[in-house]
């Protein structure tokens, strides 16, 4: 057992009878160990298994096989049989939905934790006093009795939230808590999340298939797809280094060019272009030395020769530009060059027209190439 | 945007297609109100109208409401009716409500059963339903028979014609509505919410009770009301179980007064306006509590999935269950139904008794042309009844939808039916009948003419639905495409609203194909309806004609009701109210 670690699942699995069209669903052998404070996150497109871990955190659904265990105390162990419920976990949680109950007011919606606290009995002046202070933290308190069906879907949010934080649990599990709110209030709601949990000192998993949410909020990431892990890392080496073609295409905007691997060296491959032109790209361990390989590139991190010189050992592709499109700050060319179209960004100034010819490069860490 | 859109070469001016949209609204609120007030004015003139010996009117007088309300009856029958709709509706939502919870909301076996009970109840005439309790816990039923075997006593275990023998059956035979209403609710709870109070730490009964029972809390006394008010109306549990047993309730009062020699029509009008108030403010209430239903349930995520409490070592007691509710709701009654159309005389069900059975009634009624006559009329009632209240409320729905000119007022005169029980609607229309220039009593156009008033509220609660969910936008393109406010309803509104017409249509159709006691006051010689010959029959004692005639009936009617089943099962089972 790994006694750094907050909370840790180990082999963890968890798959439903195929019903009907669709993925199944489900996690197979899931494990990870997370050190207390963490703001992780299970990213992934829609049937991922990301939802069925943390509701098999929650105990809200009973796993095949595999432990999780939160801080000292083992919630679910299939060998010894141990299946903590979920009401006993002490877990916060905000749903999807929200579900905020609609006939309580929402000082009852955020009291109803400790009124129904098993191990401990509040006083009511403890009450009043933790639910105060939970409204207050998500700037809620004037609005404690109004009814929750006058709440709009923001404010519903938040009393979820500070219904979820009300007993200060040591784990907080959100799932999409951001997905039915309009955009701007999106953005407010990231940094707020964000800055609580900082403040907590929470551990706290996320679950989105929203990337963007992913990368600002997280800690750490961890991609799932099939019901399986494909990568777990910082948001900064998910973008730069993904370790597989999916996550590459997952986070972020990619370029892609087709190529042909030449020689692989101390996991540098060079790699030529259907025009003769050779460039080098990193590879993941265990590439085929020879075949075709497609090699993601950054929108950002290709850049126009004519107006930035590159610098020595940088990769260098001729093409001709197909489309400029006015952006305000900048312009956006999609090139084309031998392999693909790539797209870049250029100063406002004079846009290149198209049909014109020109020359791009990139540095070979900017460049991964994937079989 | 309003000269841009409209006064285009193809567009006309918008004042004048909003006039189109106002003339239609003030023709539909005209011939609803034509249908709806004449019977109410002559249902009210009737209670304050001092009648001669020779029927003929003498004067304005309040006799009749003194009367009533100094008389002993009202007490003693208003008493029993309460009585009875309460308990009635108590068995029905304690039956029908923990198969649906058990069905919606658990992994209990045997699902099926549940809806096959409902699907055939829906077709299935109440007098017959009743004429097969009434021979189960009757005399010669099985049950007062092996009590009589086992003491060896002459007397009877339980007699059905009693208060209890009303509330047993009357909740038996509306638990399946409430079983198909209730899991419609259950269906569409949000299990999040549920859910959530378990990662709050509530225990599983902590959050059935607190979350779970709160939630549905209004939902399940809007259907209280609901069901508290029809069994309140209901004639033919009173008619066919009290009567003979010397209990009244309001509906018998009223059947009685019509029936007497003279009929006492002021005294049954006077009831009947009593009666109507009482509903009136019932259904105030449950209109009150069902938008507060909608309210709760107006608080679901997308993020719904269907999850279901596992029974675990109990599941065996929620299969009894199931199947102990398919056996007293449909098997046991339909059996005692087939048992009395193969018998040529009520007898009780013995090995011994076998070699009398023979398939005569079914000949008799397959072979006799009055039977045919019977089918006939009854087909053509319903679908005529169907058809035009679709026909109407298509119309009056979008009026009211898009609230064109007297929209409120339509609706007001559209829903107002609700308030009349059936019998006290077909004591209303029998007057107007009775005044009416040309002689439409005792044919069919007067039982049709009250059906439509008494089901348009049904018939606007699909349509209106339905046209509350076509985007109006799909109409304004019609209206800038060029199309008159009858070609938007006809070209556009019509095509898409099909399916919830249709569904209106079928189960219009099926309520009408059942009801008893608005048709039993209109009825004619040669203008009856399949329940009304039933009710006669049995009451001539020929119960084997009605077993044979009804099961036959039911039978194409649970085809039909399969089909509407098929049709509204994705859809919110409120229009069924």
């Amino acid at each position: 057992m790994n006694t750094n670690s907050f909370l840790e699942l180990k082999a963890l699995s968890k798959t439903y009878p195929k019903a009907g069209e669709g993925p199944s669903g489900g996690v197979m052998d899931f494990n990870i160990s997370l050190p207390a404070g963490t703001f992780f996150t299970l990213l992934g497109p829609s049937g991922c298994g990301k939802t069925t871990t943390l509701r098999c955190i929650a105990g809200l659904e009973m796993p095949d096989s595999g432990t999780i265990r939160i801080g000292s105390e083992v919630m679910f162990d299939q060998a010894s049989r141990t299946a903590i419920p979920a009401n006993l976990r002490r877990i916060g949680m905000v749903f999807q939905s929200y579900a905020i109950w609609p006939h309580m007011t929402v000082f009852e919606n955020v009291a109803f934790p400790l009124r129904v606290a098993k191990d401990k009995s509040f006083s009511r002046n403890e009450i009043t006093e933790m639910v105060m202070e939970s409204l207050k933290s998500v700037n809620l308190d004037s609005y404690a009795d109004r009814s929750a069906t006058q709440l709009s879907g923001g404010q519903q949010q938040r009393v979820a939230l500070a219904r979820a934080i009300v007993r200060r649990p040591k784990l907080l599990l959100l799932d999409e808590p951001l997905s039915n709110l309009d955009a701007s209030l999106r953005d407010e709601m990231r940094k707020e999340l964000r800055r609580l949990q900082q403040t907590m000192g929470i551990t706290t998993i996320y679950v989105t298939h929203d990337q963007s949410e992913a990368l600002e909020m997280s800690d750490l990431i961890a991609v799932m797809r099939h019901g399986v892990i494909e990568q777990i890392a910082s948001p900064k080496e998910l973008y730069f280094s993904p370790s597989t073609r999916f996550i590459a295409d997952f986070i972020g905007t990619n370029n892609w060019i087709d190529a042909t691997v030449a020689e692989i060296r101390e996991g540098i491959a060079s790699v030529q272009l259907s025009d003769g032109a050779v460039i080098q790209a990193k590879v993941h361990e265990g590439a085929p030395a020879t075949g075709a390989v497609r090699v993601a590139i950054r929108p950002e991190n290709i850049k126009i020769a004519s107006l930035e010189s590159p610098p020595a050992g940088a990769n260098r592709v001729d093409g001709f530009v197909r489309h400029s499109g006015f952006l305000g700050n900048n312009i956006r060319y999609s090139v084309e060059v031998a392999g693909g179209e790539v797209v870049t960004y250029g100063p406002n100034g004079q846009p290149l027209a198209p049909g014109e010819p020109l020359s791009l490069w990139f540095a070979p860490s900017d460049a991964v190439a994937f079989v | 945007m309003t000269d841009l859109t409209s006064s285009g070469a193809h567009g006309r001016p918008k004042r004048l297609r909003a006039r189109e949209g106002n003339l239609l609204g003030t023709s539909m609120a005209l011939i609803v109100a034509i249908l709806v007030l004449p019977p109410v004015w002559f249902l009210f003139k009737a209670s304050i109208t001092k009648l001669n010996a020779g029927l003929s009117s003498d004067g304005l007088t309040w006799d009749n409401y003194l009367r009533l309300f100094t008389s002993e009856a009202l007490l003693g029958s208003l008493m029993n009716s309460v009585i009875f709709a309460v308990f009635a509706t108590l068995v029905s939502l304690v039956v029908g409500g923990i198969l649906a919870w058990l069905v919606v909301r658990t992994d209990t076996p045997f699902k099926g059963l549940a809806f096959v009970t409902t699907i055939v109840s829906l077709g299935t005439p109440y007098i017959l339903y009743v004429t097969g309790w009434l021979y189960l816990l009757g005399r010669s039923g099985p049950i007062n028979v092996t009590w009589k075997l086992i003491t060896g006593r002459m007397d009877n275990l339980f007699d059905v014609n009693s208060l209890l023998g009303m509330i047993a059956i009357e909740g038996f035979l509306w638990s399946p509505l409430v079983f198909l209403l209730l899991s419609a609710t259950f269906r569409t709870a949000n299990a999040e919410m549920e859910e959530a109070a378990r990662m709050s730490g509530a225990s599983v009964s902590s959050t059935i009770w607190r979350i779970s029972f709160r939630l549905a809390f209004p939902a399940i006394a809007a259907l209280a009301i609901f069901v508290f008010v029809r069994n309140l109306e209901s004639f033919e549990v009173p008619a066919l179980v009290g009567m003979p047993g010397g209990i009244d309730v309001l509906t018998t009062q009223i059947y009685e007064g019509v029936q007497r020699m003279p009929p006492d029509i002021g005294y049954a009008s006077a009831y009947s306006v009593a009666m109507i108030c009482c509903i009136a403010v019932l259904l105030y209430f449950y209109g009150k509590i069902s938008s507060a239903a909608e309210r709760y349930a107006g608080i679901t995520g997308k993020g719904y999935r269907p999850r279901l409490f596992k029974l675990g070592r109990y599941r065996w007691l929620g299969a009894a269950i199931v199947l102990a509710n398919f056996v007293i709701v449909l098997l046991l009654p339909l059996a005692a139904i087939l048992w009395m159309a193969l018998t040529p005389f009520v007898q009780p069900m013995r090995l011994a008794s076998l070699r009398y059975v023979s398939l005569k009634h079914f000949e008799n009624v397959l072979g006799q042309s009055y039977y045919h006559g019977l089918f006939l009329n009854t087909v053509i009632v319903a679908a005529g009844t169907a058809t035009v209240v679709m026909l109407l409320t298509l119309f009056t729905g979008w009026v009211v939808a898009r609230r064109k000119a007297f929209g409120k007022t339509s609706e007001q005169l559209v829903t107002m039916p609700l308030v009349f029980p059936g019998l006290v609607l077909g004591l209303a229309v029998l007057q107007l009948a009775l005044v009416f220039p040309l002689p439409v009593y005792g044919t069919l156009w007067i039982i049709s003419f009250g059906f439509i008033i008494r089901y348009m509220p049904y018939g606007m609660r699909y349509s209106f639905a339905g046209i509350m969910q076509i985007h109006q936008e799909l109409e304004q393109a019609a209206s800038v495409a060029g199309a008159n406010t009858f070609e938007i309803i006809w070209r556009v509104v019509t095509p898409l609203l099909l399916p919830a017409l249709a569904s209106g249509w079928l189960f219009i159709f099926l309520i009408a194909t059942k009801e008893m006691s608005m048709p039993l006051l209109l009825s004619g010689p040669g203008a009856q309806t399949i329940p009304v010959a039933m009710f006669d029959l049995w009451s001539s004692g020929q119960s084997g004609e009605v077993a044979a005639l009804g099961l036959i009936w039911a039978t194409l009617m649970t085809i039909l009701s399969c089909a509407f089943y098929l049709m509204t099962r994705r859809a919110s089972a409120k229009t069924f109210g």
